[in-house]
């Protein structure tokens, strides 16, 4: 092989070796990561799943905040479901907003899912998965965050909140969120 | 008598299902479930059982029996989970590249490994054709021993 092509061949080379190096680079600093008990919690507006129009996190500020992520085709989310809205109901007169969150579902059972459950706080719509794994970092459902009035994160609970682990801490949760 | 005849017939048509909502239908389940993604898994339909997936192969089955095109159904669900439920990227934008870099990558090495053997063969013919230069001595040296000979 002459010279002037052995160098090109071996710049090519370089050049697939650096770009997959990129690339590596660049998916390991991409990765999402739950937000810290602490932390703001990340903004988004979505689609509601019932009614029209959206909801936007930031409205609520001011507000404490139960954000729970959930799906249809989710076992432990149908349990959970029903834990969740009669907390709505004991919470909402103390000032409490509940979101839930639908992820990666199909509309139509999502619906049905909160008709069958008599679930009537706010839901919106994240089919594709942007706020719900890009930036509050659930990969499994159900995960339940409650955040304060200042709009900072004051609990994370991957797993539902009826688990006996669980039960107990949200409600410590909600309690700090409504002195926050 | 005739309720039960008419209750008999509603519980045929709703067991007949969808199959029967669709005598032609446009697309089939087993061609989608290599098209379409599971959301959760990251793996195409047919390589899933995740639930999630489950409940998409429901509602392509379900289109599929109410006589929907792959079109229609891959739209509906861009539509509820974005552009990244589809197996392939779209043939336009940015997303062309998947498409054409790849074969660029395949044509351009191709050409370089032809290139590559061109000139190494050119090399080899030259080398076998021309002969042999011999240096001032040598040749010196030759001539000599040629003339004793005569």
């Amino acid at each position: 092989m002459t010279r002037p092509l052995k160098l090109t061949a071996q710049l090519l080379a370089l050049g697939a070796v650096l770009g997959l190096l990129a690339l590596l680079v660049w998916r390991v600093t991409h990765q999402t990561h739950a937000p810290k008990v602490g932390a703001a919690a990340p903004g988004f507006t979505l689609a509601r799943l019932t009614g029209t129009g959206s909801l936007d996190l930031a409205a609520l500020k001011g507000k404490p905040v139960v954000l729970n992520f959930w799906a249809s085709w989710c076992g432990p989310c149908k349990s959970e479901a029903r834990v969740l809205e009669q907390a709505f109901q004991r919470y909402r007169k103390q000032g409490v907003a509940f979101v839930g969150v639908d992820f990666h579902d199909v509309a139509g059972d999502a619906r049905r899912f909160v008709s069958v459950h008599g679930l009537t706080f706010p839901m919106v719509q994240d089919g594709s998965g942007d706020v719900t794994s890009g930036r509050y970092g659930v990969s499994q459902v159900p995960e339940t965050y409650v955040v304060g009035r200042t709009g900072k994160i004051v609990m994370h609970i991957a797993g539902p909140i009826t688990s006996p682990s669980f039960a107990g801490e949200f409600r410590r949760a909600v309690a700090v969120a409504l002195r926050s | 008598m005739i309720v039960r005849v008419l209750a008999v017939a509603a519980a045929a048509l709703a067991l007949a299902g969808p199959a029967a909502a669709c005598a032609h239908p446009k697309t089939s389940l087993s061609y989608l479930e290599g098209q379409i993604m599971c959301p959760t898994c990251h793996t195409t339909l047919d390589q899933s059982d995740a639930a999630a997936a489950q409940q998409i192969k429901r509602e392509i089955a379900k289109r599929i029996g109410q006589c929907w095109s792959t079109k229609q159904i891959e739209d509906e669900l861009v539509g509820n989970f974005g552009q990244g439920i589809l197996a392939a990227p779209p043939h336009k934008g940015f997303d062309l590249l998947a498409w054409w870099l790849p074969l660029g990558s395949v044509i351009g090495g191709a050409g370089l490994l032809a290139l590559g053997v061109w000139r190494w063969s050119r090399t080899r013919e030259s080398d076998a054709q021309e002969p042999a230069e011999l240096d001032p001595e040598t040749e010196r040296q030759v001539d000599e021993a040629l003339a004793r000979l005569d």
